[in-house]
């Protein structure tokens, strides 16, 4: 982001040399402006000192000391000099412009408002919305960041860093249209690289747009081919529907890197969407004998031995995926699952404590609590619902990301008859994942016990219109089922 | 994605025994009661198609009026054609706890895939009619009031065009309370051989793995039907104007028709498979409005979707409201959905210790007293649809038990696996079944369809018996079979409702006399609130008989009862 730099700079001493004029007597700014303009900085603090003395309450003067400041390399100071100018004059321009400039340097966060002062007095000055943007990107308020990096978006047409901060944004704030078309302008500037590449198409993919993301990868899928560029292609051949193409970029990427973990998973998750399962256990299988201590690959085969019923196998995969990693949650909740599958509620819930025991604030572990005993068909009142109350709030405080931890609250909440708790819970889950139905038909059901029907009609809109894409979506994904000794047939 | 609807629950935990006894004891005696021939639908060991595997229903109607209920059991076919046998059959109570099959003297023989059976009288002569869901042509039986029924079909305007149908449910209601039965009829799927994926074709023709028939999901849904009784025999088609053709496509099963909101105009719940139920609330002006989702009643607690198929009816927590039970596919628990009075529902599954069986595929349901000690149980039959499964996947057999909960009086139930005799524990793949009391003895007995194997009928042997107290109602200014009528029964202070319908369980009719336990108590009050919407009150009306109630006219003598 060094553009900004000069800019700013540039900025500040064309300000100072007419602005600081204005306000400060010109027999004493005169000679302290020049020693500015000369960048001879040690003379300026020399002459800025008996004047600050004369004249302490002159922003001006306070300006220039911070401009002295920064010429010296001496930051912190300088960003003291301005800040203590903006105290004085709060629309002092070149004061939030050199106080903004040190902050953007150093990633302060502390230049966020001062920017947003200045932006007040000069709304449509680019170089501050970039600054801005920057600064709020770093700072992960990307809702707020791509309003200015939109504002500033002639500064980056040419900047790939900038136009991947803006793209990552995008991203965050599930703008994904908008984000696949700026990684795509960042990688028109720099056609040769292939992680730009790889990331361009990534996030096209997660876009739908697998037509596109494929176009994107093209020149990586030749004879030198890379598993990762493979990987993606997969993916995008799998969302175009063309599940033999899939299949067979997946098996070309495990055999040019056999060792990629990730590889086994996908084709087992891609087995399990078209009901293989036997191919999907086959495949992990391979890659467990390659790499026996990769606890997501037993961990995948066991959830296809829990889809085939085979109880006893899923067990024990979620066994060893536990002992080979016990920090995966994952697998401890795949651990329940098949426990559950079994219909073992209180062994699974036994499990579950039994880990909690060791990791008191793991939120997946305090959610499947949560859920277990809610599925017990713990009554209100009742010491079960309290402890699954009192988890469900405590996942969702630990992670406020984790969806269905706020699902559950929100049914604990039903049950309890708190039904604005309950909705309130709805809507942060369909924050997170709007294609939720549990949450929509909870919010439903929490707004029909209560004065607030307006919002039902459209939500029962909203219900039918997620269960109609589903069962497309679902329908998509099983055409295809894979067969064994062959990559697939319809 | 697989072709029935599960959503692959966790059975709450079994809460400790009551240790409380069960007085009713069921006993299958079919046989001895000359109820042999067996339920033929299609194959036995494979189902190839989805029509082979769903099965139909039974009815107990006294179609010759004398008090004592009859048997009319319906019947499929196979792919290579129909066996020697393969008819619905109609069996003449010969009132000593035997049965004699009449149904070619009556008229009756008819081979195709039946599914559904609503019982009622259309043209109010006072002899109770017969309508007959198909995979294909659907069928009108009037009754001749000789022992004889007409198939009526054409003349009654409902001949088919089009493609072949696959009507499901159906309920006879007076929706416009004009005095005459109306007709609704759900549609399952719409189906045909040329067209039909295979076992093994795609993912919802595939379970556990292995490859099943197809469906539903994947196959086109069915569009429900209602139909306007002109008077004069007729009916007229009035789907459309009536806003039943504006609810969303589903797969629709069983049919229950009552006021669930007290408004005191019949309301028409649609059990639907695979996808959201339906419930139509009327709009007193030949119109209905569907409700299901925002009333609670048309998905799982969760918002998913469920194999809604069976449908019981009554009041379990004596509210004096009509609450439901539907039954669902394994892996699924059934639902209890609790009414307050104004046609909303709260899923009482877990709360009410129902959510401890997901187990089996489940079919016909009764939400009846078994006991009479004044309480609704909950039984219901099961049975797999898949029957190439057990073969390789042992522990998903075809043929499973009947389930049975006792209502503990305190809003919950508790699963009797055991205590109710070998005809709950014996294993049948069953479908529908229908509740009545067949020897007139003052309890509810079961008469069940199994598939490919005669039905079974579960005596009830009461010991010691408690009190009870049936209501045959006949209409005058209503519809002559009542149907529609809602009857509160207060006793020993507490209170229940139940309804005359024509259709619920699993496509069946169940005995037209609403049957109440009452346990300690030797006398009740009735409210009747007859279809037409005149409210009666009887009160200190004694125990342990049937009492025969006429709109207007008040209680008259009931026929064919020994006291």
């Amino acid at each position: 982001m060094h553009f900004f730099r000069k800019l700013a700079r540039l900025a500040v001493l064309t300000i100072l040399a007419s602005s600081l004029y204005a306000q400060t007597a010109a027999n004493q700014a005169e000679p302290i402006v020049t020693a500015l303009s000369q960048q001879d900085y040690g003379r300026a603090l020399l002459l800025l000192a008996p004047a600050l003395k004369q004249a302490p309450g002159n922003a001006g003067l306070w300006t220039m000391q911070g401009a002295a400041l920064a010429g010296q390399g001496r930051k912190q100071e300088a960003f003291v000099a301005f800040r203590h100018a903006i105290q004085l004059a709060p629309d002092d321009i070149p004061a939030l412009q050199g106080a903004a400039q040190i902050a953007y340097d150093t990633g302060d966060p502390a230049g966020i408002p001062v920017l947003e002062q200045l932006l007040k007095l000069r709304p449509g000055d680019v170089t501050s919305h970039g600054m801005l943007a920057v600064l709020q990107y770093q700072q992960g308020r990307c809702a707020d960041a791509v309003v200015h990096f939109e504002k500033a978006s002639a500064l980056f047409a040419t900047r790939a860093p900038a136009l991947d901060a803006y793209g990552t944004c995008l991203v965050r704030v599930k703008q994904l249209d908008k984000a696949a078309e700026v990684f795509a302008q960042s990688l028109a500037l720099q056609p040769d690289a292939p992680r730009a590449r790889l990331v361009t198409a990534s996030v096209q993919l997660i876009a739908h747009q697998p037509e596109t993301a494929l176009a994107t990868l093209d020149p990586l899928l030749g004879q030198h081919a890379d598993a990762s560029s493979l990987e993606l292609a997969s993916a995008a051949y799998e969302s175009m529907h063309d599940t033999d193409k899939a299949v067979d970029a997946l098996r070309q990427a495990i055999l040019l890197d056999p060792h990629n973990v990730n590889l086994y998973v996908d084709l087992a998750v891609l087995s399990s969407t078209h009901q293989s399962f036997q191919v999907g256990i086959d495949a992990v299988n391979d890659g467990i004998h390659l790499l026996p201590n990769a606890a997501a690959l037993y961990f995948a085969r066991g959830v296809l031995y829990v889809q085939t019923a085979q109880y006893d196998r899923a067990q024990a995969d979620f066994d060893k995926a536990y002992q080979l990693d016990p920090n995966q949650s994952l697998s401890v909740a795949a651990l329940g699952l098949a426990t559950v599958q079994q219909n073992d509620l209180k062994r699974a819930l036994a499990d579950v404590r039994e880990k909690l025991a060791r990791r008191p604030r793991d939120p997946i572990l305090l959610y499947l609590e949560a859920d277990i005993l809610t599925q017990q068909g713990a009554e209100p009142g009742s010491h079960d619902f309290e402890a699954a109350m009192r988890s469900a709030k405590e996942a969702v405080a630990l992670r406020p990301s984790l969806e269905p931890a706020h699902s559950v609250l929100a049914k604990l909440y039903l049950q309890a008859g708190q039904f604005a708790e309950a909705a309130t819970q709805c809507r942060k889950a369909l924050e997170i994942d709007p294609k939720d139905q549990t949450a929509v038909y909870h919010l439903i059901q929490a707004l029909r016990k209560t004065d607030k029907k307006d919002e039902i009609p459209a939500l029962l809109k909203r219900l039918a219109q997620l269960r109609e894409d589903a069962t497309k979506e679902e329908r998509e994904q099983y055409r295809y089922k894979l067969v064994e000794g062959d990559s697939a047939s319809k | 994605m697989q072709g029935i609807s599960s959503r692959d629950v966790k059975a709450q935990q079994r809460p400790v025994p009551s240790g409380k006894p069960f007085h009713a004891q069921f006993t299958d005696v079919a046989k001895q009661a000359g109820l042999i021939a067996p339920t033929i639908y299609g194959g036995i060991d494979q189902k190839k198609y989805i029509v082979e595997a769903n099965g139909c229903g039974c009815a107990f109607i006294d179609y010759d009026n004398d008090g004592w209920m009859d048997i009319f059991l319906l019947s499929g076919t196979r792919l290579e054609g129909a066996p020697p046998g393969a008819t619905n059959r109609l069996y003449k109570n010969n009132r000593d706890g035997t049965f004699t099959d009449v149904t070619e003297k009556a008229g009756l023989t008819a081979v195709g895939w039946a599914n559904g059976v609503c019982v009622g009288d259309y043209n109010n002569d006072g002899f109770d009619d017969l309508f007959v869901t198909y995979f294909g042509q659907n069928r009108l039986y009037r009754n001749n009031s000789d022992g004889t029924f007409t198939d009526v079909t054409k003349d009654a305007g409902l001949l088919e065009s089009g493609p072949a149908r696959w009507g499901a449910g159906c309920a006879w209601v007076d929706y416009n309370r004009d005095g005459h039965l109306d007709l609704f009829v759900s549609n399952y799927i719409r189906f045909s051989f040329e067209h039909a994926p295979v076992p093994g074709a795609s993912s919802t023709c595939n379970w556990k793995g292995i490859p099943v028939n197809c469906g539903p999901r994947g196959l086109p849904a069915g569009r429900h039907l209602l139909y306007r009784n002109n008077g004069d025999g007729t009916f007229t088609d009035v789907t459309k104007e009536s806003g039943i053709a504006a609810a969303t496509e589903s797969y629709g099963m069983t049919v229950v028709a009552a006021d669930f909101d007290e408004d005191g105009w019949p309301d028409i719940f649609v059990a639907c498979d695979s996808t959201p139920s339906l419930l139509f609330m009327n709009n007193h002006d030949g119109t209905f409005r569907e409700e299901g989702v925002v009333r609670g009643v048309a998905l799982s607690d969760d918002g998913m979707e469920q194999a809604g198929m069976g449908v019981g009816i009554g009041d379990y927590n004596l509210d004096g409201h009509l609450d439901l039970f539907k039954t669902h596919f394994i892996g699924d628990t059934c639902g209890l959905y609790r009414n307050d009075g104004k046609g909303s529902f709260d899923e009482m599954t877990r709360a009410a210790k129902v959510g401890v069986e997901t187990s089996f595929t489940s079919w016909g349901a009764g939400m009846v007293d078994l006991d009479n000690d004044g309480y609704p149980d909950i039984l219901f039959v099961t049975g797999s649809v898949y029957p190439e499964v057990e073969k390789k996947l042992p522990q998903y057999p075809y043929k499973t038990p009947r389930v049975l909960f006792r209502n503990l009086g305190n809003g919950t139930f508790e699963e009797l696996e055991t205590q109710g005799g070998s005809g709950i524990t014996t294993p049948h793949s069953s479908r529908g079944c229908a509740f009545g009391d067949f020897d007139n003895d003052g309890d509810l007995d079961v008469l069940i369809v199994n598939m490919n194997e005669p039905p079974s009928l579960l005596r009830n042997d009461l010991n010691p018996m408690r009190n009870w107290i049936k209501f045959k109602l006949e209409g005058v200014k209503s519809n002559r079979s009542a149907i529609g009528a809602r009857v509160l029964v207060h006793f020993g202070g507490k209170v229940q409702a139940q309804a005359v319908v024509s259709q619920s369980s699993y496509y069946s009719c169940n005995d037209p006399r609403l049957h109440f336990g009452i346990g300690e108590a030797k006398e009740v009050d009735v409210d009747v609130f007859w279809p037409n919407g005149l409210h009666e009150v009887f009160r200190k009306l004694s125990a342990n008989r049937l009492v025969t109630i006429r709109e207007t006219v008040g209680v008259i003598p009931s026929k064919g009862w020994k006291s």
